[in-house]
Formats: C-alpha cells, sequence, structure tokens
C-alpha cells in the first residue's frame, strides 16, 4: 500500500536581497504511514514550516517531488488540496463570519459533497463544542473558542491528511491541551497527521514518528523508542541535541 | 474556471463585506449621502451668504455728479438699498471694507460729445459679495436712468425711443431648457460617478488582497481546494460589484439631489428646467458604470496585491485615485467634443460617453470603440492579475515594493535575480 504522503528530495531555496541564496530546505525525504502521527521536529528556522507549506501546495518546491494520496502537489496542487486539511497557529479565521458560516463555508469550497453539508456543519458544531456560540461572530469569540473553530474548519471537508504545522505556539497550557486532544481523536478517527513543533514534550505525546529537521536537512527519522536506541539517549531533548551537535 | 466555486468565494467575500462598517460606508454610504449632503451645504451656504448681502445696504460714495444730472444723485439718494456716503479716502475704503462702490462722474471721451454726456466709474472689489452687490446695484441704477434719459431726449427730438435707438442685438438660445439640464448634468454627473465608483471600489480591492495577509487568513486561501484563478475571479467580482453598486448608488442620489437643489436655483432664475435624463441613456450609462467599475477594479486589485497591510494598501492604490480624475479636468474644458481619438483613452472615453448619454447624443461607432477600448484594457489586467498569481513572493506576501518597483524590476532588472531550478507553481 502506498504510503498517503511521500516526499522525495524535496528542497527550497529562496534569494534575499541581503542574505542571497538562501536554502531552507534541502533535500529532504520522508513518508508518512497511514493514520500515524508524524512529527517534524526542529528549531525555529530550521525549515519545518517550509516543507509544511510546500506539501500544502502554498509554495513550490525548488527540486524534487511530493505527493499526497498519490497526488503531486504540484502538478495536481487542487486534489492535493481536496484531500488536505492545513492548520497553522499564525493563521487566522474570517473575522466577520461567524462560526458556522466559517465552517460551512470550508466544507463547501473543499469540494464536501453538497448535500451534506449541513449535517457535517452540525455534526462539527458538537463535537467541538461550539453549540453556544455558533452563530456569533468570530471576532467575538475567546482565542480558546476561535482555536476550537479553526480546528474544525480544518477538517471541515473530512481530509484524509491533515497538516498542523506549530499548532500551539502563543497558546496558554489549556488551548494547547485542547489542540494536543483534538490531535488524538483525529488520530483515532483514522487521519494521517503532520505535525510539526519544537516542543519536544508535545511531539514526546503525540507523535508515532518523529523527524528531527535542522538547517533544512532532516538528521533522524523513526519511532521514539528507536530514536533512544540509535542515540543511547532517553529524553527527547538530549535526542534532539545528540543528533543536532553530531551534524555540527 | 468553476462556477459554483466561483460563487461560493464571491458570497463570502460579499457576506464578509456587507459586515464591516468602513466599507458598508464608503461603498454605500457614502455614495448615497455624501455628495447630495455636499450640494445641500453648498447650496444652502450659497442662498444663505447671497441672502446676507442682498439683505445689507450698499455704501457708496458719488463723486463729480454732473449738474444737469442731479436727478440721478437723487435717485440714488432715494433708493433703499443705497447708502451714500463720504469718505476720505475711497480707494482704501473700497479695499478695507468700510466702504462697497465709489462712482465717478467724469466727461465723455468723445470731445465732440453732447453737453450732458458723462462716463461713470465704478471702483468696487470683486472679492467682497457686499462690494458686488454694490456694483450692481449701481450699474442697474445707472443704466436705468441713462434709458429713461435717452427716451426724453427722444421725445425732444420728436422721435420714438425705437427708431432713436437704431440697433438691436436679439440673443435666442435655442437649446430647450430640458437639454440645458442635460448639458449640465453631462458635466456634473462623470465627475460624481467616477469619484464613486473609485471609492466604492477602494477599501473592498484593499480588504480583499492586503487585508487577507493582514487577518493573517491569505495562507488559508491559498490552501482552498479549488483554483486560484477562481479565487482571483471571485475577489474581481466581489470588488467590482461593490464599486459598480456604488457608482449607481451615487447616480441615483445625485440625480434626485440635482432636482431636490438645483431645480430650484435655476427656477429662481427665471427658468424652470427639468433636472432629469433620459430613459434611452439609461443602458448607455449602466453600461459604462459597468467597464468603469470592472477596470478601476481590476487595477486596484493589483496595486493592493502588493501591500501587506491595510495602510500599505491605501498608499499604493491612493495614487491611482488621482490619476484617473485627470480625464475629468479634460472634460470640464468648454468645447471637448468626443472624437475617434478620444475614444481610444481609457476612462476619458467612457466619462465622455456618459456625458453624451446624459445629453441625449448617442455616437454609436464611438461607443463601440469605447467598450472595445475598456474591454482590452480589462483583459490586459486580468493577464497582469494572473501573471501576478504565479509569482510566489506575491503569493505568499514576502514581496516587499509597489507595483512600479516591480515591473520595472521586470523590464530592467537591478540586481540580477539568480534563477532557481523550479517545477512550476501551483494553481
Amino acid at each position: 500500500m502506498p504510503a498517503p504522503i511521500s516526499v522525495r528530495e524535496i528542497s527550497k531555496s529562496f534569494f534575499d536581497e541581503g542574505r542571497g541564496e538562501i536554502h531552507a530546505v534541502n533535500a529532504v525525504s520522508f513518508e508518512c504511514r497511514e493514520g500515524e502521527v508524524f512529527g517534524l521536529l526542529g528549531a525555529n528556522g530550521a525549515g519545518k514550516t517550509t516543507t509544511l507549506r510546500m506539501l500544502s501546495t502554498i509554495i513550490a518546491p525548488s527540486s524534487g517531488s511530493a505527493s499526497i494520496l498519490g497526488h503531486d502537489v504540484v502538478t495536481d496542487a487542487e486534489n492535493v488540496r481536496k484531500n488536505l486539511g492545513f492548520y497553522s497557529a499564525s493563521t487566522a479565521l474570517y473575522p466577520r463570519l461567524t462560526a458556522r458560516e466559517t465552517i460551512k463555508f470550508f466544507a463547501q469550497i473543499n469540494q464536501y459533497p453538497p448535500g451534506r453539508v449541513t449535517e457535517r456543519v452540525n455534526y462539527l458544531i458538537e463535537r467541538f463544542g461550539i453549540t453556544k456560540y455558533a452563530d456569533s461572530r468570530v471576532d467575538r469569540l475567546s482565542s480558546g473558542m476561535k482555536q476550537k473553530v479553526s480546528i474544525a474548519r480544518t477538517v471541515a471537508h473530512d481530509p484524509r491528511i491533515v497538516i498542523f504545522d506549530e499548532p500551539t505556539v502563543g497558546l496558554d497550557v489549556l488551548n494547547a491541551l485542547e489542540v494536543q486532544d483534538s490531535i488524538r481523536q483525529l488520530r483515532s478517527e483514522g487521519k494521517t497527521i503532520i505535525f510539526s513543533t519544537h516542543i519536544m514534550s508535545e511531539a514526546e505525546k503525540l507523535c508515532d514518528r518523529i523527524a528531527i529537521i535542522h538547517g533544512g536537512r532532516i538528521l533522524a527519522c523513526d519511532t521514539l523508542a528507536n530514536l533512544r536506541d540509535s542515540s543511547g539517549q532517553h529524553y527527547l531533548e538530549d535526542i534532539f541535541i545528540h543528533h543536532v551537535r553530531d551534524r555540527a | 474556471m468553476n462556477l459554483r466555486d466561483i460563487r461560493i468565494l464571491y458570497f463570502r467575500e460579499l457576506r464578509s463585506a456587507l459586515r464591516d462598517r468602513t466599507i458598508v460606508t464608503a461603498s454605500i454610504l457614502v455614495p448615497i449621502l455624501l455628495y447630495p449632503l455636499i450640494l445641500w451645504l453648498a447650496y444652502t451656504g450659497f442662498t444663505f451668504v447671497s441672502g446676507q448681502s442682498a439683505n445689507l445696504k450698499s455704501r457708496v460714495m458719488l463723486k463729480n455728479v454732473p449738474a444737469l444730472h442731479l436727478l440721478l444723485q437723487q435717485q440714488l439718494r432715494s433708493d433703499p438699498d443705497i447708502e451714500v456716503t463720504t469718505v476720505l479716502d475711497p480707494e482704501s475704503g473700497v479695499r478695507n471694507g468700510t466702504l462697497d462702490a465709489m462712482v465717478e462722474f467724469m466727461p465723455p471721451n468723445d470731445p465732440s460729445a453732447m453737453e450732458a454726456n458723462f462716463r461713470a466709474k465704478i471702483m468696487y472689489d470683486e472679492s467682497r459679495d457686499r462690494s458686488g452687490t454694490a456694483e450692481s446695484r449701481i450699474e442697474e441704477k445707472i443704466r436705468d436712468y441713462r434709458k429713461k434719459d435717452l427716451e426724453r431726449r427722444a421725445g425732444l427730438l420728436g422721435v420714438s425711443r425705437a427708431a432713436f435707438q437704431n440697433l438691436w442685438i436679439d440673443s435666442e438660445n435655442v437649446s430647450s431648457n430640458r437639454q440645458m439640464a442635460q448639458f449640465f448634468l453631462g458635466l456634473i454627473l462623470p465627475t460624481f460617478l467616477l469619484v464613486m465608483l473609485a471609492t466604492g471600489a477602494m477599501n473592498p480591492a484593499i480588504d480583499a488582497t492586503a487585508g487577507e495577509r493582514e487577518n493573517s487568513t491569505w495562507e488559508t486561501v491559498m490552501t482552498l481546494a479549488t483554483s486560484r484563478s477562481n479565487v482571483l475571479v471571485a475577489k474581481y467580482l466581489y470588488v467590482a460589484t461593490m464599486s459598480f453598486t456604488a457608482g449607481v448608488l451615487n447616480l441615483i442620489a445625485m440625480i434626485f439631489s440635482l432636482r431636490t437643489m438645483l431645480a430650484p436655483l435655476f427656477r429662481s432664475s427665471g427658468a424652470d428646467i427639468p433636472l432629469s435624463i433620459p430613459l434611452g441613456s439609461i443602458p448607455v450609462i449602466v453600461l459604462g458604470t459597468g467597464l468603469m467599475a470592472l477596470l478601476v477594479s481590476a487595477v486596484m486589485m493589483i496595486l493592493a496585491s502588493f501591500a501587506r497591510t491595510f495602510k500599505e494598501g491605501q498608499s499604493m492604490v491612493s495614487p491611482f485615485y488621482v490619476v484617473i480624475m485627470v480625464p475629468l479636468m479634460f472634460l470640464s474644458a468648454p468645447g471637448t467634443e468626443f472624437t475617434p481619438k478620444l475614444a481610444l483613452i481609457p476612462i476619458m472615453n467612457v466619462t465622455m460617453m456618459f456625458r453624451e448619454a446624459i445629453q441625449g447624443i448617442y455616437h454609436w461607432p464611438l461607443i463601440g470603440i469605447t467598450v472595445a477600448v475598456e474591454l482590452t484594457c480589462i483583459a490586459a489586467a486580468m493577464l497582469v492579475a494572473t501573471h501576478l498569481l504565479r509569482v510566489e513572493d506575491l503569493v505568499t506576501g514576502t514581496y516587499s515594493g509597489s507595483f512600479v518597483k516591480f515591473a520595472l524590476e521586470r523590464i530592467k532588472p537591478i540586481k540580477p535575480i539568480k534563477p532557481i531550478k523550479r517545477r512550476g507553481s501551483p494553481q
């Protein structure tokens, strides 16, 4: 059975007037298995967001290839997006739509079967516990409520793949826990999830497999148990430092 | 292109916009209220100021009144609107406003003139309303006196005044009152319409581009399961709708306010002028409004797409606002005719077409050229927008600079951009 997410030697370079050519991602390869939570663990500027942006078709790779459920991220971008939910802490919701309108819009535009949109919207409202404020405008919601609406809109079209790019950045502990619970729930529903973070404890708790990314390259990629074995370290933080120092 | 997706995106934009106070104010309330309000204020202010100076007595000094025309002096003194006075320095008095006018009676230039003839020189200050009113009053008084004096002298010679006068000048205005009104509307309405189309498009254009970046929703848009062309078309239609709505609302509001404010003004000067436009011109006006809305929206969206914040967007779009006002200066020049050459100039051609339609004139070949030119410009703008969608730096908001900088870089790269091996751009 082919891997739902396959990344082969993918690279991304940018040109900056001050710094010249920057290799943000350098020949990164990995595969995600059906129904697993795959973690991209790295410090700020390691290339996590750029990699996920390429997978979600926001930007095109400079070289290499990637596919989601067999659809190429460059040549078949629309089908990639149809099967993908993209969540990032840095993205926001439309402030002037209500929670219900937001979820409905994303379900419709992301090609959820038209006859079942209302049913899906009601289900998500119930499931994420946003019934009370479903008809309130998003800009009048608290950050915790917005978080829930954000996750609901990410999965509004019931995608098989969900990308979480640093989902807990800037959140308080309780809201961060809510996001982590949502990720666990999605895994239990059989979704394949890529999750990027620089918080070691989060990766430890949530990920089935972890890829350590640094300087635009993947330094190690395995289950936590295997990473412990291969590095001789117990804590993920030590494992991370072990690999980063090893490369330096 | 997927019409279903465009419809969903379009209504999302529209719903959001109609809940935004700034957009509703600029695209709906201002077109309805602002210009009628300005006209009302101007009309009221004008009426008030003229009423004020009309009610005031004109302070006039008379100098060297000829002995044979003391009757004129008497008539001036007995006029309830004129106060004959004397000051030491009349010129300074007129300049500093203590005197409204000084009338100096002088002998005629022609030495062979009759004994009783005279010249009257009125010194007044045009910049002061009260002084201007004084000048009009005195001139009218002297003309009236002259007319009666001529009649008296003609009587002494045994001829009628008509026979004595010898020459007449009669002018006849062949245009009907309706035509006069349409000419007036043809001058004023295109100006307001263009301003309103631009005002109506500006906020939505920024909201649909820079606004998405500022609100951090742009990345979400880029991951929607629809092509980016659909997103572009939906946003474009939304901006054009708001612009068109602003234009049409303004047009309706202007016609009503002109009828209720300017018509009384004409009526007070003795002309009963119906300030309305011919029904037959409405399709042409709507066509012109639609074309302008599409063009203005396309250009504004292109300019605003380079901005990362709403403020940046405003500073990038504002110069275009000024540019579209330039044709209006030509429009207001007397004698400007709609010619094939003018029909080739975007914006100018539509305003001319609009002006003629209001007057009930339809030059169909020129209208055809205008439509073709505008559609070509709109298509060119859409091509540019489609090209911009392929520029990753712009799409992701990492490009720093305006459209002008971008265009210059494309025409003549300032710094060579190192080629990066690309496999294409996601659509």
